[in-house]
């Protein structure tokens, strides 16, 4: 039954329409699969599945990439409300876009994505400067800061990534606070996230949870 | 030795001239030619057709652009904040369309050349057309109806409202958006613009799926062209692929000039443009920044070797990032301008 359900939900997701998935969502639960599976068994795979079909297809694209965020965000937040217990964090980013950057749609992605994975968000917004990057990591004892860069002047400039990594090596917390990037410059540059100091980058919003819970899984081992 | 046009006009009819035309999209550097702040230098049209003008004579390249900055556009349209930074492009701060009811206040200007926004563009694109006009293609930018939306309410909203939002507010905003398009484009091209940049990434099967690319966005595009005509207008996603899209574009709008993405296999494109229109082979920009002359060489051949066999093909860059340094800039050109000779 699950198999039939997962292949629904991923068409739905496909399709980018996300009335049928809610309704395949919801034909699942009055079927009795636990809100547990539901996003355990389907949302999260479906993710995966998304991020292995942009690996090996050209037809994945930002609009389903926006779609399976916005709609695993929109099950999870349903389920989790109806989960028997709380379910236990995998850890904790700060993200934001990098300081002169505004460009907000990538980290919504990543966000709704990561709800799904039980990695808790905390979202700074757009614009944001080197140190409050910092502050909010200690503040929130979170293992990783994403940063979300549009431009090739906010991903190389002395602002963004660069400046959070010179603040971690002054305060001493390398080894405690990882840092991921993502946005278009880093596409055409798959080695610009080592120019600019980064520990990891994600080559778009569906792939980053991955990346993400690699690096919470090493801040913690 | 062929001016630009001349050029660009050979390559478009499939002759031959001395070199395939070279197009390298200069625009932010324009105010660190003139040694002024980004928002001195798109204070005044003159200066920006005067640092055209010298960057086209300093590198040799094939044409100048009278675009400012993207945002622009949202200025025309009720935009009074734009943010400026000394490296990079100037970006739309704060977004017209704040909420859906915003989308009922929105006003098109009954006539585009009578707004302040729009006076300097007409003056730098008056000098251009004076001094290089019908010897170098003049380029303009103009947003797609499809696409607009994004610079007046931000990418992430305007996916929200085309995708899980009210369909009624979505049709509202993109009529209008379509009657800015309209006017834009007839103003550019009374200006004196030879090139019209047609851009919308919500023509590529990077943004949209197929299906929806075939259901939404093919219908805006067919609208858009069918009101203004295919004359000087080129296909143009961003840095979005759409290699899957050409022969469908072609054979329902008749565009016959395809600026693909630095991502795109260059010589697929051609073999699906197959001689009815222009490819435009387009090199990652981004890795200029960084890249030796020894790779900056490699990658130049190696695009020109996959389109030029053949005529009907043109090299370009994308929207030039300003890191790059001058140096890489001119060994790109010269690169392209030797492997791109017919008369080597």
């Amino acid at each position: 039954m699950l198999e039939s359900i997962i292949k629904a939900y991923n068409e739905a997701i496909f399709d980018t329409d996300r009335e049928r998935a809610l309704q395949v969502i919801h034909a699942a639960l009055e079927q009795g699969v636990s809100p547990e599976d539901v996003v355990f068994k389907i949302v999260v795979p479906a993710i995966e599945q998304m991020v292995t079909s942009i690996s090996e297809n050209f037809d994945a694209n930002l609009a389903q990439h926006f779609m399976t965020a916005q709609i695993a965000a929109e099950v999870t937040e349903e389920m989790l409300a109806r989960f028997k217990s709380a379910p236990e964090s995998v850890g904790r980013i700060i993200i934001g876009t990098a300081e002169g950057d505004l460009h907000s749609l990538g980290k919504r992605i990543v966000m709704g994505c990561l709800k799904a994975q039980m990695i808790e968000a905390v979202d700074l917004g757009v614009n944001v400067p080197a140190e409050r990057f910092v502050d909010e990591a200690v503040a929130r004892d979170a293992q990783v800061i994403g940063i979300s860069a549009m431009m090739v002047h906010t991903a190389r400039g002395e602002g963004g990534c660069r400046a959070v990594r010179r603040l971690l090596r002054e305060r001493g917390l390398e080894k405690r606070i990882m840092i991921v990037v993502g946005g278009a410059p880093y596409r055409f540059d798959p080695e610009l996230y080592r120019v600019v100091g980064a520990d990891a980058w994600a080559e778009n919003g569906i792939a980053a949870g991955r990346v993400i819970a690699g690096l919470i899984g090493e801040v913690r081992r | 030795m062929s001016t630009g046009m001349q050029r660009l006009t050979a390559a478009m009819k499939g002759e031959t001239s001395d070199r395939i035309p070279v197009f390298c999209n200069l625009i932010d550097q324009g105010a660190r030619e003139l040694g002024i702040s980004p928002r001195q230098y798109y204070a005044d049209g003159a200066q920006v057709a005067q640092a055209q003008l010298r960057m086209r004579e300093k590198y040799g390249h094939d044409n100048v652009w009278s675009l400012f900055y993207v945002g622009k556009e949202a200025e025309l349209l009720g935009c009074s904040k734009i943010r400026f930074h000394a490296q990079g492009p100037p970006n739309v701060e704060e977004f017209v369309i704040k909420g859906y009811d915003d989308i009922d206040r929105l006003r098109v200007p009954d006539d585009l050349t009578a707004h302040p926004a729009f006076r300097e563009e007409l003056k730098c694109l008056a000098i251009l057309k004076r001094e290089v006009g019908g010897d170098y293609p003049i380029c303009a930018y103009i947003t797609s109806t499809m696409t607009l939306p994004a610079l007046l309410m931000g990418m992430e909203k305007w996916m929200e409202l085309l995708f899980i939002g009210p369909a009624e507010r979505r049709d509202a905003l993109l009529a209008k958006c379509h009657a800015f398009f309209v006017k834009e484009m007839t103003a550019y091209r009374d200006a004196g613009a030879d090139v019209l940049v047609y851009s919308n990434p919500f023509g590529s099967t990077d943004t949209v799926p197929m299906r929806y690319f075939l259901e939404h966005s093919l219908p805006w595009i067919e609208k858009d062209i069918g009101a203004v005509g295919t004359a000087g207008i080129v296909y143009y996603c961003g840095t979005s692929r759409f290699n899957r899209v050409i022969d469908t574009v072609l054979e329902r709008t008749g565009i016959g000039v395809y600026y693909l993405s630095p991502l795109d296999d260059v010589a697929e494109g051609k073999r699906i443009i197959a001689g009815r229109g222009l490819t435009c082979g387009v090199i990652n920009d981004i890795g200029l920044i960084d890249w030796t002359r020894e790779q900056i060489r490699n990658e130049v051949r190696r695009l020109i070797e996959a389109g030029m066999p053949g005529g009907k093909f043109l090299f370009g860059t994308g929207v030039m990032p300003c890191q790059i340094p001058e140096e890489n800039i001119r060994t790109m050109l010269e690169a392209a301008y030797e492997f791109g000779s017919y008369r080597r």
